[in-house]
């Protein structure tokens, strides 16, 4: 009886692991196919993201009150001031109010939380891999202003590549006061560390 | 029978699983519960100046990032009557104000992408010297503070790791009361 029972279990071990190293073996290709598409799909969503007549995609990183941390929304220039509309959120900074526009360069990672934890899935360090591919450099733009107490706020907007230079233009032209004039805007900041 | 009572261990090892989860997702917010309610509201309120550094060695995006970052996690503490930002006029005529000054005293801009590859490298690092100190009074506090963001996420999180290091330091300290600190 215990060989019987020895034999049970070692059959039902190996039919467990056989199943197990099966289910890799066809879940491997699988996810990274899934992971490949949802790095293209998520690529393609971020170049389209250009900026139109109405304004510039832009992603709310912090500071602007009333609208949630990392939405996204579109970006415009107007005479009232720099205008951020997105799903039931909006805000506004004035034109007056604006102390000093900084534009600068990051890069990062695309795909949000879900393809991040898809390439923890993926195995054999095909993630890493993944990583490689799935990155885009993006433009910041960062803005101090000063509500009708004085007190200072900052709020930093991302976008795409190209874009935070063309709004601070539009600002400048609106009446917006900096400290680093347009055009050298991107030598100067460029020595905070800015190497990607 | 017998080849059920061999699957047993399976079954329960299955079982189990979901419910370590479950207490292990169930004592991580109960001691944070509590540390919340802990927190006392001190008779000082507290202006934030944002950090100095010189010229070019911190981006505009992370000065502005660990300043709104902070005023946000400081908030959160319920350890200050009202937190004021910088030049606030209305900071001029409140009588018990502490300053919260910081100096920058180490900055690296890690790559996202290299720590996805890499796992070990191109980690972000904020690092500031913490002064708070009443109007014209002495310092009570003063702590150097690092913010790293090592593994997952954009390199801006390093802020937000700084921000909540030090409003846990001035959450876990004890201030004066404002006569004894003008005393001094």
């Amino acid at each position: 009886m215990p060989t019987v029972r020895g034999n049970t279990r070692s059959c039902i071990s190996l039919l467990l692991y056989r199943r197990a190293t099966y289910g890799l073996r066809t879940l491997a290709p699988a996810l990274l196919l899934v992971s490949l598409f949802c790095t293209s799909l998520y690529a393609q969503t971020a170049t389209d993201t250009s900026s139109g007549a109405s304004g510039v995609r832009a992603m709310h990183v912090l500071g602007l009150s009333g609208v949630k941390r990392n939405v996204h929304g579109t970006l415009t220039a107007q005479a009232s001031g720099l205008n951020f509309a997105a799903k039931g959120a909006h805000g506004t900074v004035p034109i007056a109010s604006i102390q000093d526009i900084f534009t600068g360069q990051d890069s990062r990672q695309v795909g949000g939380k879900v393809l991040t934890v898809a390439k923890i899935g993926v195995p054999y360090g095909g993630g890493r891999v993944l990583s490689l591919f799935s990155h885009e450099k993006v433009d910041s733009l960062t803005l101090e202003y000063r509500d009708a107490n004085g007190a200072l706020h900052g709020t930093v907007f991302s976008m795409p590549l190209g874009q935070a230079a063309v709004l601070k233009k539009q600002l400048v032209a609106l009446g917006a006061h900096v400290s680093i004039p347009v055009e050298s805007a991107p030598e100067k900041k460029e020595a905070g560390g800015n190497k990607q | 029978m017998k080849s059920n009572r061999s699957l047993l261990p399976v079954t329960l090892a299955r079982v189990a699983w979901p419910a370590l989860l479950l207490c292990a997702i169930c004592l991580g917010f109960i001691p944070r519960g509590f540390a919340a309610e802990k927190t006392e509201t001190s008779p000082w309120s507290i202006q934030v100046e944002p950090v100095q550094a010189e010229e070019g060695q911190l981006p505009p995006d992370f000065s502005m990032a660990v300043y709104e970052d902070l005023i946000e996690q400081l908030v959160k503490t319920n350890k200050f009557r009202q937190v004021y930002r910088s030049g606030d006029h209305q900071a001029d005529r409140v009588p018990n104000l502490l300053v919260l000054r910081m100096t920058l005293l180490n900055f690296e801009r890690g790559n996202e992408t290299a720590r996805a590859v890499t796992t070990v490298k191109g980690a972000t690092k904020v690092q500031v010297h913490l002064k708070v100190s009443p109007r014209d009074g002495k310092v009570l506090v003063e702590k150097d503070v690092q913010g790293t963001v090592r593994f997952f996420g954009e390199n801006l999180k390093a802020t937000v790791a700084l921000a909540k290091d030090i409003a846990k330091t001035l959450g876990e300290t004890s201030f004066p009361e404002p006569a004894k600190a003008a005393g001094q």
